[in-house]
């Protein structure tokens, strides 16, 4: 009995050691996260300075406004090209910051980062739906096809809706546009309550899946949505 | 005495270790429990959550795909219901209708409600869309059921519950043990101490445990050196008393003491109802002295001290320079006692002197009985021992049984006794006082068997057929008659009572028996008994008297020992005993105030046991005025003729 109370207090200074190793190790991490906070805001990136301006100049504006403004910033501001020629990796799902520091993205990229300026313009999220489809090239007959995604926009949610494309500088209703078959849409509703912002990393599910992951990014960034 | 808080009150080592070790365990089950469900509970709303979003995205997507035929979505949709495992699955329109919901009504058996309650299990329900072509179709929205989620919750409790309970089991059975074999050593100094308390000064082996060995070694050095102190002081004691109460030349006891231990034996109630004394008187000791020198003649009377001794301190006395008495209690004809000391007197004694001294001696035996005067009885055995010299030297005499005593043969006695104790009027108590000395209160009352035999209204005394009673093995039953009436007398009245109990009872474990079935019940009267036996019975019963004396003790009696005096003085016996008190032999109490020798050996007697925390009572009071010197001697009680006469004043 002696001897264990003996090592015990021997051990106690490097066991206090440790536990104020740990505390420090908390609070920086704390302060990594308030920095997180405001990337969007702070960024000196002449992109994100300039998307900056143009939301705060389309936040007054009517909705059809506010599409063309989003439209229009980032198809013409960002270059279109594989996310192996941006990322070096087969398929990367980037945030409207990172799509933004990188300049270039491919189809996803724009069509998030047209979704999510939406969001911040106030579009309901369920006007807005990510939608996969199959874009031919050419005439419609020749054939070649590709897996394309463009931005939806429902102002009747049982009607159709209007395209948000980074291939066409113009917005058009889905019926002009028969070079693309749609095969499924998606949203952030039921994954992403608007104004909860969960932890991050409480549920590491969330990385498996690269819309949920991209979501959980975006939070991190510190966008409030 | 001892102010002991109760064992009830405080908790035993052994107790404690056991409620810490119970305190450890429900700690520990309780935090692993909430720490296992907690995270289980996580596990699975995580695992429920995935699987609603990808159900709901899955389903969605083949909707999507096919043709939106109201029975086909319905179909597929019913489909994944039945198969899967779904709380519900709705498609709402974008307007926020309701299409076609599937939702499972049947509860599963599960966990009990208050369970659901504290440990509930968050989940929100996955949503995807369904397109059809450009237009939106609807939205999917599914929950798993979580029934099976609080089930797995609610059996994996109970699995850590029955483990919790095995383990706690094993714990348990393994800290009995080890509490066990670690205070086991512990027990043996825990009984050593309690053993001192009891005044029973013993040695124990030492433990191999370091702290206690030095415990017990502590103990053991006290009590081997209380056990020392009191040896030193009981063999000064001995010496005194030796001294005061023996003749120097023979070693046989002087005349005070041999008197005094006469009178306790015609008035007492330990010896026989009747006996022979014996006296040998020398013919003439001046003569001799100048005939044999100083020495020589010192040499016959110590041979004659050593032949009349024989084992028998008290029996032999000389009363004069040339004058030898023997007692021998029980023996009932004089002249076949006188007749067997000549013959051994002729054989082994005279013929060493005879050449020198042919008229060496006379001898006279008279026979006595219980309440006869001393004086008559020495000018009886006086008148005797003319006779004797009338006879010519050498000779011997003894005058036929004068007593008009009825002889109550053996067989009659046992059928007297026999009956006696078959029914509940023949034996009765007789009550006699002690007193303490300082004060005079009454500390307690002696109680003797009184026998009353048909035909006469006279009581006969224990000294009449307790002698009888040992012949024919009856002791025990008279025994457990006296402790039973006894106890009846505790109960109407308030005053303690002592009772005696026969040195034959020791050795009979049915009495031990027998007396502890008595006793068992009434520990309150218990309390107030005190029980008695003669020192000559401890000294050769010593194993079953001390055995005895712990179960009286232990049922709260106190014990103590009778007529002390002789035989275990010279021993540390007394310290290793427990006694309660002890009743000091009244050979020695009789003529105290004129016998300063005895005075000294009481005193040192009282100073040597009062440490020990054993009261000393002087028996054979004659003068109630004496109490006031045996307070001053330290006697703490005392009992007696002079004390009843003073009681009854």
């Amino acid at each position: 009995m002696p001897a264990i109370a003996l090592l015990f207090l021997r051990l106690w200074p490097t066991s206090l050691r440790w536990v104020l190793t740990w505390l420090t190790g908390l609070l920086i991490c704390t302060a990594v996260a308030q920095n997180n906070a405001n990337r969007y805001n702070e960024s000196n990136n002449e992109t994100v300075v300039a998307w900056r301006r143009m939301i705060e100049q389309a936040r007054p504006q009517t909705t059809d406004e506010k599409l063309q403004a989003v439209n229009q910033f980032f198809n013409r501001r960002l270059h279109f090209t594989s996310d192996q020629a941006a990322w070096g990796v087969d398929d990367y799902w980037a945030t409207p910051l990172e799509f933004m520091l990188q300049g270039q993205g491919d189809c996803e990229d724009f069509a998030i980062a047209k979704y999510v300026s939406l969001l911040v313009l106030g579009i309901p999220s369920d006007r807005l739906r990510l939608i996969y489809v199959r874009a031919r090239f050419g005439s419609i007959n020749s054939g070649s096809s590709e897996a394309h995604m463009v931005l939806g926009y429902y102002a009747d949610p049982a009607g159709e809706p209007m395209i948000l494309d980074n291939l066409l500088n113009s917005i058009r209703p889905a019926a002009s546009r028969p070079d693309l078959s749609p095969v499924f849409s998606f949203n952030s509703q039921g994954l992403w309550v608007p104004g909860s912002s969960k932890p991050a990393a409480s549920d590491p599910t969330v990385r498996l899946s690269r819309w949920r992951n991209l979501l959980d990014r975006l939070s991190s960034e510190g966008l409030k949505l | 005495m001892k102010s002991a808080r109760p064992e009830s009150d405080s908790m035993t080592l052994a107790k404690q270790i056991w409620l810490a070790i119970a305190l450890i365990m429900t700690l520990a089950f309780g935090t692993s429990l909430v720490i296992n469900v907690y995270s289980a509970r996580h596990y699975l709303e995580q695992q429920l959550q995935v699987k609603n979003l990808d159900n709901a995205n899955a389903l969605a997507l083949s909707l999507s795909q096919i043709e939106k035929n109201p029975a086909t979505v319905e179909l597929m949709v019913a489909a994944q219901f039945d198969i899967g495992h779904y709380r519900f699955i709705r498609i709402t329109t974008p307007g926020g209708k309701t299409l076609l919901e599937k939702s499972y009504s049947d509860g599963l058996e599960g966990p009990p409600q208050w369970f659901v309650r504290l440990f509930p299990i968050h989940t929100t329900p996955g949503q995807a869309q369904i397109q059809d072509g450009w237009k939106q179709y609807g939205t999917l929205t599914l929950a798993s059921h979580d029934q099976y989620a609080y089930k797995s919750l609610w059996d994996g409790t109970l699995q850590l519950l029955r483990w919790f309970m095995i383990g706690c089991l094993l714990a348990g059975t393994l800290g009995t043990v080890l509490v066990r074999w670690l205070t086991r050593p512990l027990l043996d100094v825990v009984a050593q101490a309690r053993a001192l308390a009891e005044r029973r000064f013993q040695t124990v082996d030492e433990p191999s445990t370091p702290e206690l060995r030095a415990v017990t070694r502590a103990m053991n050095d006290m009590v081997g050196r209380i056990r020392t102190m009191f040896t030193e002081e009981a063999q000064r004691l001995e010496l005194l008393r030796y001294r005061v109460n023996h003749d120097a030349v023979t070693g046989l006891a002087n005349r005070e003491y041999f008197l005094s231990h006469l009178r306790e034996i015609l008035d007492g109630e330990q010896y026989g109802a009747s006996g022979s004394l014996l006296m040998i008187r020398l013919t003439d000791l001046n003569q001799l002295n100048e005939k044999l020198g100083h020495q020589r003649a010192d040499a016959l009377l110590k041979s004659l001290g050593e032949l009349l001794k024989d084992g028998w301190e008290q029996r032999a006395g000389r009363l004069k320079g040339g004058e030898f008495a023997l007692v021998c209690p029980g023996q009932e004809s004089a002249a076949e006692a006188a007749q067997v000391l000549h013959a051994r007197l002729v054989s082994e004694w005279l013929p060493q002197w005879q050449a020198e001294c042919p008229e060496l001696f006379h001898l006279a035996a008279v026979q006595y009985e219980l309440h006869q005067t001393l004086t008559d009885l020495l000018s009886r055995v006086d008148q005797a021992l003319a006779q004797a010299q009338s006879k010519g030297p050498n000779n011997w005499h003894a005058p036929e049984n004068s007593l008009a005593r009825v002889v109550i043969p053996a067989e009659q006695w046992r059928a007297l006794l026999n009956d006696a104790l078959g029914r509940n009027d023949r034996l009765s108590l007789a009550f006699s006082p002690v007193l303490a000395c300082r004060t005079g209160r009454l500390l307690h009352r002696e109680a003797r068997l009184r026998l009353q035999t048909e035909g006469s209204a006279e009581l006969l005394t224990t000294g009449n057929f307790l002698p009888m009673a040992a012949k024919l093995h009856l002791s025990a039953p008279l025994d457990l008659m006296a402790v039973r009436l006894a106890l009846s007398a505790l109960d109407q009245g308030t005053d303690d009572v002592a009772v005696r109990l026969s040195a034959e009872s020791l050795s009979d474990f049915s009495f031990h028996q027998g007396l502890e079935t008595l006793l068992r019940p009434k520990p309150a009267l218990c309390r107030r008994l005190l029980l008695l036996v003669t020192e000559y019975g401890v000294s050769r019963q010593r194993e079953a008297f001390s055995q005895l004396a712990l179960r009286l003790k232990a049922m709260g009696c106190k014990v103590g020992i009778n007529v002390y005096g002789q035989h275990l003085i010279n021993s540390d016996h007394l310290a290793s005993l427990g006694m309660d008190f002890i009743q000091v032999d009244p050979a020695y109490v009789r003529g105290i105030s004129a016998n300063s020798g005895n005075q000294e050996f009481l005193h040192g007697l009282c100073s040597m046991t009062h440490p020990l925390g054993i009261a000393v009572i002087a028996s054979g009071v004659e003068r109630a005025e004496e109490l006031e010197l045996l307070a001053r001697l330290g006697l703490d009680g005392a009992t007696g003729p002079g004390i009843n006469a003073a009681a009854q004043r």
